[in-house]
């Protein structure tokens, strides 16, 4: 009884070996292929997109170098992406730089086809809250408050500070009237210049405050630049 | 010696808690340095200020040069190299 027992577990071993085995080999490209498969689908990926389509192939070389570089481009082109990945093919294009981004958050559901919808709600619910993030909202009248009330600047400075805003005021006053040869070019650099001041003499003294004088750069240029934005303020020379 | 103990810990916690309170407000000297550079002149750092009425100090910087930093009349701040 024991003898025929233990060549039955014997073999049983050595089935559920070969089994494995082969389950392994076979698994490696479906199971584990997680671990591999996550390097594996970058590489092919370029190689797809040039397969599919020539233009894209074109842009594709082109938008992979930009990625990196221009990394304020790509929240913009970011939002297109899972709109055109959800529909169809257009999605390989811009899936390099959606695969930047899905890097971290779908590489398990990449390699397998009937995601898309899901990778492209990710996407999405990934990409409103850095757009909601760009926009913080505007209080100048909190601001304002905050740089009377910082004692990282001390009175002599903020005075000054307050003469070159008044400076850039009217000028901005004369641009919307018509009245000024400067474009808005130039009152862009000097709007980014005296910015830069006023960060560069808080970011020692009130953190905070400069970040939120820096963080509020887009909202208050567009008050300036905005004819009826720029009315309400109340500005008057 | 417990009682000087407590003593000295109270009188190292309130400067403990006095001194980055001192510390953020910028002195005379930092004021001016930032004001003649916020018009345009160079000034590495002040060495020397002297008062001469309110709202008007002369300050002279490192590199030797010498301003006069003034509240004019229509409140504006006014940097003249002396």
């Amino acid at each position: 009884m024991q003898r025929p027992h233990v060549g039955a577990i014997a073999i049983i071993i050595l089935l559920a070996a070969c089994a494995h085995d082969s389950r392994g080999s076979r698994v490696v490209t479906g199971e584990p292929p997680v671990i591999p498969r996550a390097p594996a689908a970058i590489e092919p990926g370029p190689a797809a997109e040039s397969d599919v389509a020539p233009q894209p192939a074109a842009s594709a070389p082109v938008t992979g170098p930009e990625g990196p570089a221009a990394n304020v481009s790509a929240p913009a082109a970011g939002p297109t992406a899972p709109v055109a990945s959800s529909t169809s093919s257009p999605s390989r294009p811009e899936t390099p730089k959606s695969r930047a981004s899905n890097q971290a958050t779908v590489p398990k559901s990449a390699p397998v086809s009937p995601v898309p919808a899901t990778a492209a709600t990710a996407a999405a619910a990934a990409l409103p809250p850095s757009k909601a993030a760009t926009p913080p909202p505007l209080d100048l009248k909190g601001l304002e408050q905050r740089l009377r009330d910082t004692r990282a600047i001390g009175l002599f400075t903020k005075l000054s500070l307050k003469n070159q805003v008044d400076d850039l005021l009217a000028q901005f006053k004369a641009f919307h009237q018509g009245q000024s040869g400067v474009t808005l070019g130039q009152l862009r650099q000097k709007y980014e210049l005296l910015l830069m001041k006023v960060v560069t003499l808080l970011q020692d003294g009130d953190p905070a405050l400069a970040s939120a004088v820096s963080s509020s750069r887009e909202a208050i240029w567009t008050v300036l630049t905005d004819p009826q934005k720029f009315a309400a303020i109340g500005y008057s020379t | 010696m417990p009682a000087r103990s407590i003593l000295g810990l109270c009188g190292l916690t309130v400067l403990g808690l006095t001194g980055p309170v001192l510390a953020q407000a910028p002195s005379t000297g930092a004021d001016l340095k930032a004001t003649i550079a916020l018009n345009g002149f160079p000034c590495d750092q002040v060495v020397d200020s002297k008062r001469n009425a309110d709202s008007d100090y002369t300050a002279t910087c490192k590199d030797g040069n010498r301003y006069r930093v003034y509240v004019d009349a229509t409140g504006r701040v006014v940097v003249k190299k002396l």
